[in-house]
């Protein structure tokens, strides 16, 4: 078994799928529909036979309460690692998104947390070195 | 029962695409040669759909106002979505929503059998698949009520079938669309 998908809902996959691409450079790695079924996933650009992220539309209520409520308690729906947060702060900034947290250090950690404009806060993590 | 592998599909036709604003718009055109009662049974009672349609409803989808679970079958994730029918003048009318698609279906008496037309809402890049898909629904369905049944060929069994794959690129290129390659994992390009 390895761990390859990771799941996380957005209410708007079109509108994800911008994001996601264009403002945080992930690609494009699977996208196909069965009905108004629609298996969508996004990999990282830097390791695209990596873990893929799937952007799985909230069309359940337990989806839509889990993810809102998520989002009222501050919690990051999902979390990705960068060797450089104050530069990815800034070129992700400069492509229009909103953070609710600049680069903030914590324990073991610099963190930064921005809106994915589908619903969700998005944390970004670069590891303290010791 | 006619096995699935004697079942050809004839090549693409009656399908016409529409657009408005964003949305696109499948819209089907079927001659069977059942008469409008009886395809309307097919499309609204559960133990008929089952046999032929790409979804399972856990209700009867014939009245107005009732809620019924839309089960789409052969998802990689379970997709239940609940709608309520909007419209159900049997045996001419009905509308209701499928997830976010519209789907509108109209009956009409036509030479002993019925003219059935499907407007559906798909996103513009999956279109001739759904038309492929619902082309294959349709012979199912027909065949179904001609007591002949070759059983129900939708998700995973109706993509691995040469059948589908075929009419994908004849509705892609009818539709004058690129089609993504199937399988998905073969279409990597962004």
């Amino acid at each position: 078994m390895k761990i390859k998908v990771t799941s996380l809902y957005v209410d708007d996959q079109d509108k994800a799928l911008r994001f996601y691409t264009e403002v945080l450079d992930f690609a494009k790695k699977t996208d196909f529909s069965q009905g108004p079924y629609r298996w969508l996933t996004v990999a990282s650009a830097e390791d695209p036979n990596g873990v893929e992220l799937q952007l799985a539309l909230n069309s359940n209520p337990a989806a839509k309460a889990y993810q809102h409520a998520m989002f009222q308690q501050n919690q990051p729906a999902v979390m990705f690692f960068t060797e450089d947060v104050k530069g990815d702060y800034e070129k992700v900034k400069g492509r229009g998104a909103e953070f609710t947290m600049p680069p903030t250090d914590v324990t073991g950690s610099t963190i930064a947390m921005l809106k994915d404009t589908c619903g969700n806060l998005v944390q970004l993590t670069q590891l303290a070195k010791w | 029962m006619i096995q699935g592998e004697q079942y050809i599909p004839r090549p693409a036709y009656g399908a016409q695409i529409r657009k408005d604003g964003d949305k696109w718009t499948l819209i089907l055109v079927r001659e069977l040669r059942h008469s409008p009662e009886k395809v309307w049974q097919a499309l609204t009672d559960p133990a008929h759909l089952r046999e032929w349609a790409p979804f399972d409803a856990d209700g009867n989808l014939g009245t107005v106002g009732s809620t019924v679970k839309l089960t789409t079958v052969g998802a990689p994730t379970p997709l239940v979505s609940e709608t309520t029918v909007t419209r159900a003048d049997a045996p001419n009318v009905l509308e209701y929503k499928w997830g976010s698609f519209d789907m509108r279906w109209e009956l009409e008496a036509w030479a002993g059998g019925t003219r059935l037309t499907l407007w559906t809402n798909i996103g513009h890049r999956f279109i001739a698949m759904g038309a492929a898909g619902w082309h294959i629904c349709f012979d199912v369905l027909d065949h179904l009520l001609s007591g002949t049944p070759i059983g129900r060929m939708v998700g995973p069994a109706a993509m691995k079938f040469g059948g589908w794959q075929r009419l994908n690129a004849e509705y892609a290129k009818q539709f004058g669309i690129e089609s993504p390659n199937w399988p998905p994992q073969a279409d990597q390009k962004s």
